[in-house]
């Protein structure tokens, strides 16, 4: 399936190169094309029959909500460095992105010839690009009130400037005192093909959910080949539900700064860093968080991932019932003696678990096994599952 | 053209013609040390009659071959006799400086000189020193010719309190550049390195150098954005002879000179000359707003665009050769004898030339950069490291310098235009490895092995055109200068690629060590300074006195550019290799499965890393220089800038699109300041021997164009990114303003004969929002500066100097001289809040943060010595040279970031100069440098903690043998 869509993908390529020259919009007899090129300000509303096209790194502003239809497609330019695109939802500002398993919302860039007709008639795969090229856009950035652990100039401090973002702009800042924050809900919510570059070790995730209150809904996620990490939470208390990330070029699932929420019900496969890279606090406020019911898959043909989970020695996260497959010899979980770490219901699907786990060693709550965790029913519109790469 | 070449004819004519010989000289007075204009110069029995002296003071006389007794006479002052002048046919004669003692009425008598005693002495410089009112301190080229010194930066470090760092730039007095300035003939002019204030001064031969001469306090009629110290070099315009020279020299450094692990890269044909030969252009279209990528454009035409670019990547070892330096240097004047006015007065034509070429090879075995954090937890004291970057780097530079100056006088009036280039280029090749940690805030954690390639050419191209009128009937002198100046600094495809090695995968990754970039930076800048003097003579309280006024106009612009691209995969990536030099063959372009390179722009259209800037200084002054009494010399002075700095520019955001918070700026206003700049300066004579000085001054220190910009630079081998001072933080308003110094110093000296001299001195100086690096706290991930004010500074300072001959232990050492000076210093910052509450909040169980520190840039003391002996028969010196400067805080960190640190650099050099040959017409130099064999290091330094390193290399101990064959 994998193969036909690549195969299928280099000829709609060839055909597209043999017409064109200059730049070209796709065809856009039955769809507008709409250019967004500066903050949100005041409240809007997208709608599904319209392409959005990101011009720049564009900032819904404190106070301000973004309300975005079902099945609506948002582009964003290519560019790297400063010249990346993104939707960044600052604190105090709301996301109103609520998709459904037919009409998901799709963040994509521009190279991708996806159409709303295209969503409509419930095909969700890119038309043209492999689900394997990544870094054409930036991402998806939400910011929130939640509290954090950071320390920075003024030791330990509530707020702290988002990755990815240069600091001369205010509206990168996260963090606060208010768990309980609502920056919106999103839902059904497939974001693609970004993670554009902003300078070595400094890039755009997916989807980053910088400080997030418990008051805002992230579910039904699904995150195709980003160049950076699939999702990275800072902090906050969100709980995050049945969650995709397929083909990223950093970490599947990335935690720092002491998150407060759980993620339930998750599908990671073939990152090329750690499947999941969980970092602890970084000031002195810590709190853990729970990760649970997931399958990983930690390599293919073509990736391996660099490891299973990576732990810090002060790391706060409980993980329970997660599934892993693919595991190549190298492969390994980190870390098996920080406190705050547990394990339980682990399980490898490897013969021999301590050849995987750190310096050999050996944990009650890591298994062989060949039982899958994940929930795997609910991802049935994604891209993913549409390959037929999620049974 | 035809005319200057009829005339060079012409004058070659000049030369040969006359059988009879010449006599050379300057008049000077001997108590200031200031030129004679108009003395009578009398040879009774020479043949052909009498001369004056010009407005320089020099005079030449033609005489016939023989021996004679020269008299030099000059209204209120005693006629000075010198006696056994030998004329030769066809050769010149040179008498050096006579310096005439005003009448006394207690001595009438005339006063003679023996012509072969009377050594080319440094009359003029010595007395300026010892009787000028303000400090100021020089070596001339008397004393040049007679050290040896080659370039004007080796003679510089000979002038009190100087400092030289990287063999090129100067400081004074432990203040670092931005406080410390450098013109040549008096007029500002930009360094091949257009962001520093003070020139590149090792390509002036020294016999084209007139004198160097260094002010540490301010008057009036000189530029105010100085604090330290000025530093002048005044190149020649009408050598007293011809002088022609070919010079060769060489050196090894063992660890970069035919190393066979010198690193470089494939460049362009060119690059010994300075120059790219396009081999690292820009693709035409890379130029475009959009580029070829991927989908948009057909493959073919991606592949074509990729393929557009150098495909070397990577860094290849090859045998480095020796440095060498050649160097040709001419000069001479000619009587215009067609041209002999009824007076009797004949025209002079003078021009010199030099032309240099040098070729040095650096490289460093060990290059070591770290970004170092500290822990929240206050009870852990040793720091951890982010980023630890340890490789080789070498580089091969290569300059080329050119110097013309034509002149032409004639007793009172004296014209000059000296047209000057310079052309560098340095190519530069490192690898490293990266080793970044996960665990430190805001990292990600990576192992990366990147290659880089670097090329920086650079290129000024200078006219000076100066006139020169004297009215001694009215004790007046005119004189106006125009100096424009082009600077081009680019650096054309700077190259970083860095593969990420995972334990089972090794490719680029773009939240590691990155995808490979690509930056091309192109710099600008255009000087005109323009400056009218007037010096007037007149009496005061019975004493001589003069009144200087004049006025002039700066114009600075500069336009700047980064453009960016970085280099893309369609998809997976998949390398059957890591050598850098195989990812742009052609299989791996797009569309060729698996790699699919392509390219992104990084570039913002309008580009937010584009400025373009212009400045203009309108000054006038008055100050007038008087006695009050036999003792007491002052010069008070009132100078008045007016600076305006505009600016157009953009912020990211507005470049993005966000015109509402975005930021642009279309040629406004980003400085404007009218300031008065008071100075006074006192000198008291205790005696003959013994002098009191004070003075009291008021300066300036302006931020640069590229510090009041958006720009953005990173250093893609550190990956250390210096931001323009417009960005606003919590901490920093993003109003950048000037410096203002008050400045007050003291001293007490006492000279001895021979040279020999001992002072002592201190000085205060206050800065009003000194600028400094500091680190952008709100950054964890990259390190970034900005350039900031930071609140007040006070600096406290002694020095002491002393020269010294051994002849006083016992007189057959008279030949060994010790010089030495030491400055101590104690600079102090008081912090603002942000800055004390955020070190407060990183303090260490154990520690008492306050808030004061020392200022950035200030070293704490500063300590040269140096023993040389000198044979002046055979022109022979040996001399055993040390400096050393104290711990200087470099950057500023705030909190978890701690302070970067400059330390000690031991430096340790002996030279020897001789001449050899026959008739010992060939200069022989040796040299060795850095005999400790110290390390460049700059640490992180944080309470109860070991340093870590912030960067280090080893520039090695080395040789150099030089000869110069005089012509």
């Amino acid at each position: 399936m994998y193969k036909f869509t690549a195969l299928s993908a280099v000829i709609l390529m060839g055909l597209v190169a043999c017409e064109s020259t200059p730049p070209v919009d796709p065809p856009s007899s039955d769809y507008m094309t709409k250019i967004v090129s500066s903050n949100l300000t005041s409240n809007q509303t997208w709608y599904a029959d319209t392409i959005y096209q990101l011009g720049g790194r564009i900032t819904v502003t404190n106070g301000t909500t973004l309300t975005i239809e079902a099945g609506t497609i948002i582009k964003g330019e290519a560019g790297t460095g400063a010249n990346a695109t993104a939707l960044l939802i600052a604190r105090g500002a709301k996301l109103m992105a609520i998709g459904t398993p037919s009409l998901p919302i799709i963040f994509t860039t521009i190279a991708d010839e996806i159409s709303p007709i295209q969503v409509a008639s419930g095909d969700f795969k890119s038309p043209n690009l492999d689900p394997t090229v990544t870094g054409l856009w930036g991402g998806v950035i939400i910011l929130g009130k939640g509290i954090i652990s950071a320390s920075n100039a003024s030791g330990d401090v509530n707020e702290v400037q988002i990755e990815g973002i240069p600091t001369s702009d205010p509206n990168g800042l996260y963090g606060g005192t208010d768990n309980a924050d609502n920056s919106g809900v999103l839902q059904y919510i497939s974001i693609r093909h970004g993670g554009a570059n902003i300078g070595a070790g400094n890039e755009i995730n997916g989807l980053s959910l910088g400080g997030v209150g418990s008051g805002t809904t992230i579910e039904n996620i699904e995150i195709v080949s980003n160049q950076d990490d699939g999702i990275e939470v800072w902090g906050g208390m969100i709980n995050i539900t049945n969650i995709v990330s397929w083909n990223v070029g950093d970490d599947g699932f990335d935690t720092d700064q002491a998150w407060g929420g759980t993620l339930d019900n998750f599908v990671i496969i073939t990152p090329k860093g750690h499947c999941f890279e969980l970092d602890g606090p970084e000031g002195t406020y810590a709190v853990s968080h729970t990760i649970k019911n997931g399958n990983i898959q930690a390599s293919d043909d073509n990736v391996t991932s660099e490891d299973l989970i990576n732990t810090d020695a002060n790391s706060l996260v409980s993980l329970e019932s997660i599934y892993i497959t693919d595991i190549l010899p190298g492969q390994i979980i980190n870390r098996l003696d920080a406190p705050g770490v547990l394990y339980a219901d682990i399980v490898l699907n490897v013969d021999t678990v301590s050849n995987f786990l750190k310096n050999g060693g050996t944990h009650p709550g890591i298994t062989a096994g060949t039982t899958p965790k994940a929930n795997t029913s609910v991802f049935s519109w994604t891209w993913a599952a549409q390959a037929g790469i999620i049974q | 053209m035809r005319a200057i070449i009829s005339l060079c004819f012409f004058l070659f004519a000049l030369s040969t013609f006359a059988q009879v010989g010449t006599v050379r000289g300057t008049v000077l007075d001997a108590e200031t040390g200031e030129t004679i204009i108009g003395a009578a110069v009398i040879c009774n029995n020479c043949g052909s009659g009498n001369t004056a002296t010009d407005l320089d003071g020099h005079f030449s006389l033609n005489a016939q071959p023989g021996t004679y007794a020269i008299e030099v006479a000059y209204f209120t002052y005693r006629t000075l006799k010198l006696i056994e002048v030998k004329v030769t046919a066809g050769e010149i004669t040179l008498v050096g400086e006579l310096g005439l003692l005003p009448e006394d009425n207690l001595k009438l008598d005339e006063v003679t000189i023996i012509a072969e005693v009377n050594r080319n002495s440094e009359i003029a410089l010595l007395t300026l020193k010892r009787k000028s009112a303000a400090m100021v301190d020089g070596i001339s080229s008397a004393r040049i010719a007679q050290i040896g010194d080659g370039t004007a930066v080796e003679a510089a470090k000979r002038v009190t309190g100087v400092t030289v760092e990287g063999g090129k730039y100067v400081y004074i007095r432990g203040l670092g550049d931005r406080y410390s300035k450098t013109t040549l003939n008096g007029m500002d002019i930009p360094g091949l390195d257009p962001d520093k204030n003070t020139i590149q001064m090792d390509i002036f031969p020294t016999d084209l150098v007139n004198n160097i001469v260094v002010s540490k306090t301010f008057t009036a009629d000189q530029p105010a954005d100085f604090t330290g110290g000025l530093l002048n070099i005044e190149t020649k315009a009408f050598p007293d002879k011809k002088v022609g020279s070919i010079s060769f020299s060489s050196s090894f450094t063992p660890t970069m000179n035919l190393n066979p692990a010198f690193l470089r890269y494939e460049g362009g044909s060119l690059d010994f000359l300075g120059f790219d030969d396009g081999t690292r252009r820009l693709p035409a279209l890379a130029r475009q707003s959009s580029i070829p990528t991927p989908i948009f454009f057909s493959d073919a035409e991606v592949n074509r665009f990729v393929q557009s670019f150098n495909p070397t990547l990577g860094a290849t070892r090859q045998r480095s050769f020796l440095d060498m330096k050649v160097g040709y240097s001419a000069g001479n004047q000619w009587e215009w004898k067609n041209r002999t006015k009824a007076s009797g007065e004949v025209p002079k034509l003078g021009y010199v030339f030099s032309l240099s070429y040098k070729s040095n090879y650096t490289y460093y075995d060990d290059v070591t950069y770290g970004e170092y954090q500290r822990y929240l937890d206050p009870s852990v004291y040793e720091m951890r490291y982010a980023t630890v970057q340890q490789g080789q780097l070498g580089e091969h530079n290569t300059l080329i310098g050119g110097v013309l100056g034509l002149a032409y006088k004639t007793n009172l009036k004296k014209v000059r235009a000296t047209l000057m280039h310079l052309q560098n280029g340095e190519s530069r090749a490192g690898q490293f490895w990266i080793d970044n940690d996960a665990s430190a805030v805001g990292q990600s954690g990576y192992k990366a092995f990147s290659n880089n390639l670097e090329y920086n050419q650079r290129s000024l191209t200078n006219l000076l055109i100066n006139g020169t009128v004297v009215k001694p009937e009215t004790g007046t002198e005119i004189d106006w200068r125009i100096s424009p100046t082009l600077s081009l600094s680019t650096d054309p495809d700077i190259r970083k690629t860095a593969f990420t090695y995972q334990t089972l995968d090794t490719f680029f990754q773009a939240g590691a060590g990155g995808n490979p970039s690509r930056i091309w930076r192109y710099l600008q800048e255009v000087n005109v300074p323009f400056r009218y003097d007037v010096t007037k003579k007149f009496t005061l309280f019975d004493e001589a006195a003069k009144l200087k006024y004049g006025a002039g106009d700066a114009f600075k612009w500069r336009h700047y550019e980064i453009l960016l691209f970085d280099m893309q995969f369609f998809g997976q990536q998949n390398w059957s290799n890591d050598d850098p030099n195989q990812v742009l063959n052609p299989e791996n372009i797009y569309p060729n499965y698996p790699n699919r390179v392509y390219y992104q722009s990084g570039n913002n259209d309008p580009n937010p890393n584009e400025y373009a800037s212009n400045s203009n200084t309108a000054h006038a002054y008055v100050h007038t220089e008087f006695s009050l009494n036999l003792r007491t010399k002052a010069i008070v002075g009132l100078r008045v800038e007016h600076f305006v700095q505009r600016h157009t520019g953009r912020d990211q955001s507005w470049a993005s699109g966000d015109y509402t918070n975005g930021k642009n700026l279309t040629n406004d206003v980003v400085l404007n300041s009218l300031d008065l700049f008071p100075s006074l300066n006192v000198m008291y004579s205790l005696n003959e021997s013994q002098n009191l000085r004070f003075s009291a001054t008021r300066t300036i220190a302006r931020p640069s164009f590229k510090e009041l910009s958006f720009a953005q630079i990173i250093d893609p081998i550190t990956n250390r990114i210096f931001n323009g001072s417009f960005f606003e933080y919590a901490a920093w308003s993003g109003n950048l303003v000037e410096t203002r110094i008050n400045n007050v110093d003291i001293r007490w000296e006492k000279f001895m004969d021979a040279g020999q001299m001992f002072s002592i001195s201190g000085f205060y100086k206050g800065f009003r929002n000194p600028i400094e690096m500091v680190r952008i706290a709100e950054q964890q991930t990259s390190t970034e500066f900005q350039p900031r004010n930071v609140g007040q500074g006070t600096m406290f300072g002694a020095e002491m100097e002393w020269n010294a001959s051994f002849s006083a232990l016992s007189p057959s050492l008279e030949n060994f001289f010790f010089n030495g000076n030491i400055t101590v210093i104690d600079s102090r910052i008081t912090m603002s809040d942000v800055e004390y509450q955020s070190r407060k909040s990183y303090e260490r169980d154990g520690q008492t943060v306050i808030n004061t520190r020392a200022m950035a840039g200030q070293s704490p003391y500063v300590l040269n010595g140096g023993f040389s002996y000198t044979h002046p028969e055979s022109k022979t010196n040996f001399g055993v040279y040390y400096n050393v400067k104290g711990s200087t805080l470099q950057i500023v960190g705030l909190g978890l970031f701690p302070d970067v640190y400059t330390q000690p650099f031991q430096s340790l050099n002996m030279s020897f100069t001789t001449k050899v040959g026959k008739e010992k017409g060939i200069d022989l130099k040796l040299r060795a440098m850095n005999l400790l064999n110290d390390n460049v290091l700059s640490v992180y330094k944080s309470f109860g903690a070991q340093d870590q390193i912030f960067s280090r290399y080893a520039p090695g101990w080395g040789l150099s043998a030089g000869l110069t064959f005089s012509l």
